[in-house]
């Protein structure tokens, strides 16, 4: 049993965990994650596909608002951005598919730059504004670069075909997407352990004391845009070839809130966090489907014509509740528990 | 185990799996002895319920009726809606879970047409019978997809019957138009531009306003400066009573023209006597003709009084989706398949249902095509009739 953190050596202290039973945990889930489509039908195949690229972009939101505390709420602008990305590189242009994860990842990139420019400047409640109009002003770009983008047209997107790996299948597409899940849980948990990863955490805790440090904070700042921006364009090619057709309709402003809720819920800063609150979130309608029909018609009956409400109320209900009563989010109570185990009959 | 036997073993796992999947490819999905499974994937919550729970409601009784006279050759109908909200995530996931949880034996809606484009990879490939009478984009009919039918008329069609119709009413009279700025109203707008080409009227004012825009005011002052005597207003639901208010408050009374998409009792309601002025055209009949009556008189044997007062045209659509469906299933006879479905679909020719034009597909079109009618609002009773 583990009674410390004490580090002896360097390499200790780089290690993702100094824990052989985390490692061991890790592994195992691996091989489950791997296997799952021997397992699994393909309705909850469809789901944990969706769990994975929702991780994506979730992780890249969590870097600058989870690490760097810069509030966005354009998210879904950059979502778009990197499904268009990849549908005009490999839609439109018929070029190789991972030009087009590139390009996903590029071109919202440097409309991260361009957004972050303001946040150099505002903070909060101004810069979550800015950033929103961002998210409506690139909705309406698309629609009116149609010689680029097919405007409201859309755009067909098949499944990518890479080094002679067909992801067509459901289960190849999912291991594509739990490939690149897998890459941005390790990276972002690498960022910040890194310099960057310190930088970005000294400007969310205090932006003047950083600079006296000597953090560039223009530079962090629009690093921390770019490197979200990046990872959320993966994320949102993912999700427009999981949909199969990418218009500016299928990325709704409600995207955005629910990648909030994943950060509140999950807890904002955690890696482990967003992981367990973009399950909770994605799964939220079914689970309450499911809790729902245990409890008799007219239950049911609600849940029939009026489940668009009630998850809507349950996202607030859920965001509320957490806030007020746990605002660590399901890494706080995962610690929680944790602790609970190891001091157990204790209490401390 | 030995290494060596290891080839044996997973060739044996293999061929035990394949005679499963083979053993499975065997019976029909979908098809008990009792039962036909129909699924639907649409909005019936949020907003879009409007229209997607007022179809449900016309699968529903279209099936009430066939179950009532014994079902289809001795199988009852049963149906299954999956909920998408609009949102094309939740109608790709709505449609696997109807194909591969419920596994039901065909569909009867694809939801809107962003949500059937979005779901049409997945849907074809599957090779399930399919109608799609909500969205209507050309993509899901031309090229023709083996398995995909639709059944209505486009948004293009729909706006250059109704220019034409009220040009035909209102001769020698200058137009305005409105669009959105989305692929719905660069149809409307293309349909305009037929109409304009043959008839060659006055066009006073031309303009496009933003999806999700509420407030109309400037545009409807700019559309009464131009002085246009007719006005195609592009918008769906919220962005026509926005239109139609305004023009009230300015005393700008002038005919109004409406597609289809937006025909349901909600918009009278919701405009008042600003709606008095209202055309539109549909492919159903109107709820107010003498065909409208009767039809919703027999829906009232199969619907609840609550599901009664949300009937509107989208139920309409509703029944004659499934009534083409079931009568394809039912001449397949004893042991419908898939493909003998899809061929029964294609031999479909002058299907009456009473309350649209007949529906006929055939192997080389899948899109059948109905006949618009010009039809009036009549604020009094918050329903349309038949314009003479």
């Amino acid at each position: 049993m583990r009674s410390g953190n004490f580090k002896q050596n360097v390499g200790e202290l780089i290690a993702l965990t100094d824990s052989k039973s985390v490692a061991t945990w890790s592994c195992l889930l691996m091989v489950a994650l791997i296997g799952a489509p021997m397992v699994l039908d393909a309705h909850l195949l469809g789901l944990v596909t969706v769990i994975l690229f929702t991780l994506v972009g979730a992780l890249g939101l969590n870097i600058l608002m989870g690490y760097t505390g810069l509030v966005s709420l354009g998210h879904v602008g950059f979502l778009v951005l990197g499904a268009y990305g990849y549908a005009v590189t490999v839609g439109i242009h018929g070029l190789h598919p991972l030009l087009g994860f590139l390009m996903a990842g590029i071109v919202p990139a440097i409309a991260g730059v361009i957004v972050g420019a303001p946040s150099l400047r505002l903070k909060g409640i101004y810069l979550a504004i800015t950033t929103m109009a961002f998210a409506f002003i690139i909705n309406t770009a698309i629609l009116e670069a149609d010689f680029i983008t097919n405007g409201s047209s859309g755009i067909f997107l098949p499944r990518p075909t890479m080094f002679g790996i067909s992801f067509k299948s459901d289960a190849a597409f999912y291991w594509l997407c739990l490939f690149f899940a897998v890459a941005a849980l390790a990276v972002t948990l690498n960022i910040r352990r890194s310099r960057i990863g310190r930088a970005f955490m000294a400007i969310r805790d205090n932006d003047i004391a950083a600079q006296s440090m000597g953090i560039n904070l223009i530079a962090y700042k629009l690093l921390a845009f770019v490197m979200s921006a990046f990872m959320t364009g993966i994320a949102g090619a993912l999700f427009g070839v999981y949909l199969s057709f990418v218009t500016v309709e299928g990325f709704t402003f409600h995207l955005t809130i629910e990648a909030l809720a994943i950060l509140v819920v999950g807890g904002l800063g955690s890696a482990l966090g967003v992981v367990l609150g973009t399950i909770l979130i994605v799964l939220l309608p079914e689970i309450t489907g499911v809790l729902l029909s245990l409890t008799g018609d007219a239950a049911q009956e609600v849940m029939a014509t009026k489940a668009f409400e009630v998850r809507n109320i349950l996202y607030g209900v859920i965001i509320i509740g957490f806030l007020r009563f746990d605002p660590t989010g399901l890494v706080g109570i995962w610690k929680d528990v944790q602790r609970t185990w190891v001091n157990w009959p204790l209490k401390y | 185990m030995n290494i060596k036997s290891l080839p044996t073993t997973l060739g044996l796992v293999a061929g035990l799996l394949l005679g499963t999947a083979t053993g499975a490819l065997a019976e029909q999905q979908g098809i008990t002895d009792t039962e036909i499974l129909i699924g639907e994937v649409l909005p019936v919550s949020g907003p879009p319920a409007l229209l997607g729970f007022a179809h449900t409601l016309g699968v529903k009784a279209a099936a009430a009726e066939i179950n009532a006279a014994g079902g289809i050759n001795g199988r009852m109908i049963r149906i299954i809606v999956e909920d998408d909200g609009y949102v094309n995530s939740r109608t790709v996931e709505g449609v696997r879970k109807l194909l591969t949880v419920h596994k039901v034996f065909a569909l009867t809606s694809l939801s809107g047409a962003a949500q059937g484009l979005t779901v049409l990879p997945l849907v074809r490939d599957s090779g399930i019978p399919a109608i799609s009478p909500i969205g209507i984009a050309e993509e899901l009919h031309t090229p023709l997809v083996p398995n995909i039918f639709v059944v209505g008329s486009t948004y293009d069609a729909a706006s250059e019957a109704i220019v034409r119709e009220l040009s035909a009413l209102n001769p020698g009279k200058s137009w305005g138009i409105i669009v959105q700025d989305d692929e719905y109203g660069s149809l409307t707008h293309q349909g305009f531009d037929r109409a304009l080409a043959d008839l060659k009227f006055d066009v006073a004012y031309d303009d496009k306003y933003t999806r999700g825009q509420r407030d109309f005011s400037s545009e409807m002052l700019r559309l009464q400066a131009s002085g246009a005597e007719l006005f195609m207003m592009g918008g769906i639901i919220a962005e026509n009573v926005g239109m139609a208010k305004e023009l009230e408050r300015l005393g700008y009374d002038i005919p109004l023209g409406s597609s289809f998409v937006g025909r349901v009792p909600a918009i009278l309601k919701l405009m008042g006597d600003a709606g008095s002025n209202l055309y539109a055209t549909d492919y159903v009949v109107p709820e107010q003709s003498e065909k409208g009556i009767a039809f919703l008189e027999k829906l009232s044997g199969f619907l609840t009084e609550d599901e009664m007062a949300a009937t509107n045209r989208y139920t309409f659509t509703g029944y004659i989706a499934a009534r083409a469906m079931f009568e394809a299933i039912s001449r397949c006879g004893a042991e419908p398949t898939w493909d003998c479905t899809i061929e029964k679909l294609e031999g479909l020719t002058d299907f009456e249902t009473g309350i649209s034009s007949p529906v006929s597909f055939s192997a080389d079109d899948h899109f059948a095509r109905l006949e618009l009618g010009l039809m009036k609002a009549n604020v009094d009773v918050l329903a349309f009739e038949p314009v003479k």
